[in-house]
């Protein structure tokens, strides 16, 4: 295999250096390497094998990492919410030979072994990490890294990173949870992983242990000073990302961290991380489009459209496809020069962004439709100073309908059958929707 | 204004099926009333429909209030 691979990275630390604490364990660099080994050992996989990671509690899904990267052929990150239907459709696509879940390892069938998944047919020998988009169009796709490419943003201060205690608060089989696991892995720095997912425990557990950096979308931010208790830790960073981030948060921020080194990333599970800006303003510098001193070429298509041109792009035709004559990505999200910045709009796709869960309006759309006395529906994103953007529904009754018990019908439906982040928290009812002159509906707010 | 603060908690939390506690007062911990952080959300939404003001995207200098005192007090202090 090719390239850097994790577990040879954590051997060049010393072995009694902690590297992840929990509830119940704290784990040297010794102790975790001992612990991949011995799952490395009793799964039976090859340097042709493509694993399928899926549902593992967080210190599992760390020790996978280090067990298989440089081990497999191809590694499949799958998050635990991610339904049944959903995991065994990319287990199918990536053509896995093994599904390890919290309770063990199984081969699966050789019928299965012959479905390939083309995309990972790479040129690289490093394992592919395969991760899933958070499915901004509905179905979750494969995006193809590598350690390389996941890690490129990474800082590797080890006399910096020894000083930081990271917190973990994002699900770690997801781009910004690999983020901050590779961080604190790849910098020597102590990570603090809470055995549940429960809010108040974690931070009860992060203040516990004097956490001082930790990543977490603009939303959870908003939280985390509501809440207050983080308000005990001498934060020294603070990272944002998943969300638009804007500038009342990050003054908000500064503010109660006053020594804190505050950054907002701009990434995706496409194009890795793209940028970060580190200057306390909401958006990008304006100059940073098609000028050498940007940390990666950029430009605004006639559309208002980002284009990034990353140095290390994940593999696939998923990427592929959206790269123009000149290999800049689309990013799909739209942007606005406002002065000397570039301030972000939200998806061109209308997807409705809630605190970092992506809702693609048709889709709420259809559901609405199906409820008795719904004539039609506009679903949009309306801007939320707390949590981003929420769901907010206009509906066109049938004729005799009362508003106030079709909104009953309409949110009894909503509640059985989404989540609560996809319900409409603003239903307001009109006569006719507007269309906008090409016939498409609006859904900028 | 603190009436209707808690009316529309009392609808949200109707609407969306979720429990929240039976005495609301000012020293109620608004991320302990029943409401998580997506409810808090459309409770300042429903608002600015309401009073056609978002206090927390007019605050020159921003807080998060902790409990319903503060968050009332903050609306009060924003009223046009």
């Amino acid at each position: 295999m090719n390239g850097e691979v994790l577990a040879e990275v954590l051997r060049s630390f010393s072995g009694d250096h902690q590297v992840v604490l929990t509830q119940s364990a704290i784990l040297s660099v010794d102790q975790l390497l001992k612990n991949a080994e011995d799952l490395y050992r009793r799964s039976s996989v090859t340097s042709k094998s493509r694993i399928a990671l899926y549902g593992l509690p967080p210190v599992d899904f760390i020790t996978s990492l280090v067990a298989f990267d440089g081990k497999v052929e191809e590694m499949l990150l799958l998050p635990a919410s991610l339904d049944e239907a959903a995991t065994l459709r990319l287990v199918e696509s990536a053509g896995c030979t093994h599904y390890m879940n919290a309770v063990n390892i199984v081969e699966v069938s050789r019928e299965q072994e012959e479905c390939r998944f083309s995309e990972a047919e790479s040129e690289s020998e490093a394992t592919q990490w395969l991760l899933a988009t958070s499915g901004t169009t509905g179905r979750p796709k494969l995006i193809g890294h590598t350690l390389a490419s996941l890690s490129r943003s990474v800082k590797r201060d080890i006399e910096k990173g020894r000083g930081f205690v990271w917190g973990l608060l994002y699900d770690p089989s997801r781009f910004a949870g690999i983020q901050v696991v590779l961080q604190a892995l790849l910098s020597g720095s102590l990570l603090l992983v809470a055995e549940s997912v429960d809010f108040e425990l974690q931070i009860e557990w992060f203040v516990q242990n004097q956490v001082n950096a930790l990543s977490a979308t603009p939303s959870l931010w908003r939280k985390l000073l509501m809440d207050g208790r983080i308000k005990a830790c001498r934060l020294q960073q603070i990272t944002l990302g998943g969300e638009i981030a804007d500038q009342h948060i990050l003054d908000g921020l500064k503010r109660q961290f006053s020594g804190a080194r505050i950054v907002h990333i701009y990434a995706s599970t496409e194009a890795g991380t793209a940028f970060s800006v580190h200057d306390g303003r909401a958006g990008f510098p304006a100059i940073w489009i098609h000028n050498k001193i940007a940390p990666l070429p950029l430009s605004i298509r006639g559309d208002r459209h980002l284009l990034v041109k990353p140095l290390l792009l994940p593999e696939g035709h998923e990427i592929v496809q959206r790269l123009d004559s000149d290999g800049y990505l689309d990013t799909e999200d739209m942007v606005r020069v406002e002065g000397d910045r570039v301030i972000f709009l939200g998806r061109a796709s209308g997807a409705i962004n809630v605190g970092g869960n992506k809702v693609p309006p048709e889709y709420i759309e259809n559901r609405i439709r199906e409820v008795n006395g719904v004539h039609d529906v506009r679903v949009f994103g309306k801007k939320s100073s707390i949590i981003g953007q929420i769901v907010a529904a206009e509906i066109v009754p049938h004729s005799g309908w009362e508003a106030k018990r079709l909104r009953g019908e309409i949110l009894h439906y909503c509640r059985l059958n989404m989540e609560s982040w996809q319900t409409p928290g603003i239903i307001t009812f009109v006569d006719e929707l507007n269309e906008n002159p090409a016939g498409k509906r609006e859904r900028l707010t | 204004m603190k009436e209707k603060i808690i009316n529309i908690i009392s609808e949200i939390a109707s609407d969306s099926g979720w429990e929240i506690v039976a005495n609301i007062t000012d020293d109620t911990v608004l991320l302990e009333s029943g409401l998580d952080s997506l409810g808090f959300a459309i409770l300042v939404a429903r608002l600015e429909e309401e009073l056609l003001y978002d206090p927390f995207s007019m605050m020159d200098e921003p807080v998060y209030p902790r409990t319903l005192g503060e968050f009332v007090g903050i609306y009060e202090r924003y009223c046009v």
